[in-house]
């Protein structure tokens, strides 16, 4: 872990450096938005019809999160739900300050870490809480062997799938820190390319950002979904897999 | 020569997520009721191979410049 936090300053060697407090600025500024959003929201819960524009948009995002979890997790994905969509929240409002500021809470790998930390600790946590702290432990030993396989193979496999998990969050952390960071550097990067002109080409990038923006999002959160899915979903009677769907169409 | 490294990760993966892209459409325009699974492990698919990029990026860009 330290040669990856070090390759930080390597990589960043040409961009400004932000000090922690400049992060925590961001961060607040990221927690400002979102409240003062959710505060908006929250005034029009009261009637049976939302009318409130704020309250309607919530609760469509309620709808899609919603979606997601039950889609991906199963029928019991429902109380995932506060999980996932603080995430949700979090990293887009972060990710629309990244399309509008020179830096965001989600360009810093310290920050993506932490989110990362959290969301693979929940996993572990719901994942014992659904299977018993014996059951999700002896769910990374892979499948049951018998006699000699089981001494040689099944700590091998244990061993594997303890590091994938320390991987995950290298991974889910990376990626989001990767694509916000990288979209900045690559605007800064064409924005020098036409400044002897005065024309900011770094602007033009801006579609693809915004497509970044909802991506990262989704990917993160979907990302958490299928964890959970995955140490959630072994006792479950199979559901929602209608067969008519699943066999290819002859037209 | 690194940078020349670092295009050709950028190709392979570039073909990668063509690949993704070409399959996610044709099995979408085959099934168009089956539009959001498709999508979902679509976007999964595009998460890990966009991620191998990034890991090059992360082990190889430091020793540039």
């Amino acid at each position: 872990m330290g040669g990856l936090l070090s390759t930080q300053t390597n990589v960043l060697a040409s961009a400004e450096a932000v000090s922690s407090l400049g992060t925590a600025i961001y961060v607040g500024l990221v927690l400002i938005l979102l409240f003062a959003v959710l505060a908006m929201a929250k005034k029009g819960l009261n009637g049976r019809v939302f009318k409130n524009p704020w309250t309607q948009a919530t609760e469509q995002l309620y709808l899609f999160i919603e979606n997601m979890c039950v889609g991906i997790i199963g029928s019991h994905g429902r109380k995932y739900i506060p999980m996932i969509a603080t995430f949700w929240l979090v990293i887009f409002v972060a990710n629309v300050v990244a399309l509008f500021m020179g830096f965001s809470p989600t360009a810093s790998l310290s920050f993506n870490l932490g989110m990362a930390l959290i969301s693979i600790g929940y996993v572990q946590f719901e994942g014992m809480k659904a299977n018993g702290m014996f059951g999700h432990f002896s769910h990374f030993a892979g499948p049951k062997l018998g006699g000699l396989m089981a001494l040689l193979i099944t700590p091998v496999i244990f061993v594997i799938e303890i590091v994938s998990e320390i991987i995950k969050n290298a991974s889910l952390s990376l990626r989001l820190y990767g694509n916000i960071f990288g979209g900045g550097k690559a605007v800064h990067s064409m924005n020098e390319l036409g400044h002897s002109i005065y024309v900011p080409f770094g602007e033009f990038l801006m579609p693809i950002k915004l497509l970044t923006v909802v991506v990262q999002a989704l990917i993160f959160c979907l990302l958490t979904c299928v964890y959970l899915s995955l140490v959630t979903g072994h006792h479950d009677e199979e559901h929602g897999e209608d067969h008519g769907h699943g066999a290819p169409a002859h037209a | 020569m690194n940078v020349i490294g670092l295009g050709i990760a950028s190709m392979g993966v570039a073909i990668g997520l063509g690949l993704i892209g070409f399959a996610g459409l044709q099995g979408m325009s085959r099934q168009p009721e089956a539009i959001g699974k498709l999508q979902t492990a679509m976007l999964i698919a595009l998460a890990f191979v966009e991620l191998v990029f990034l890991l090059t990026v992360f082990v190889g860009a430091p020793g540039l410049k």
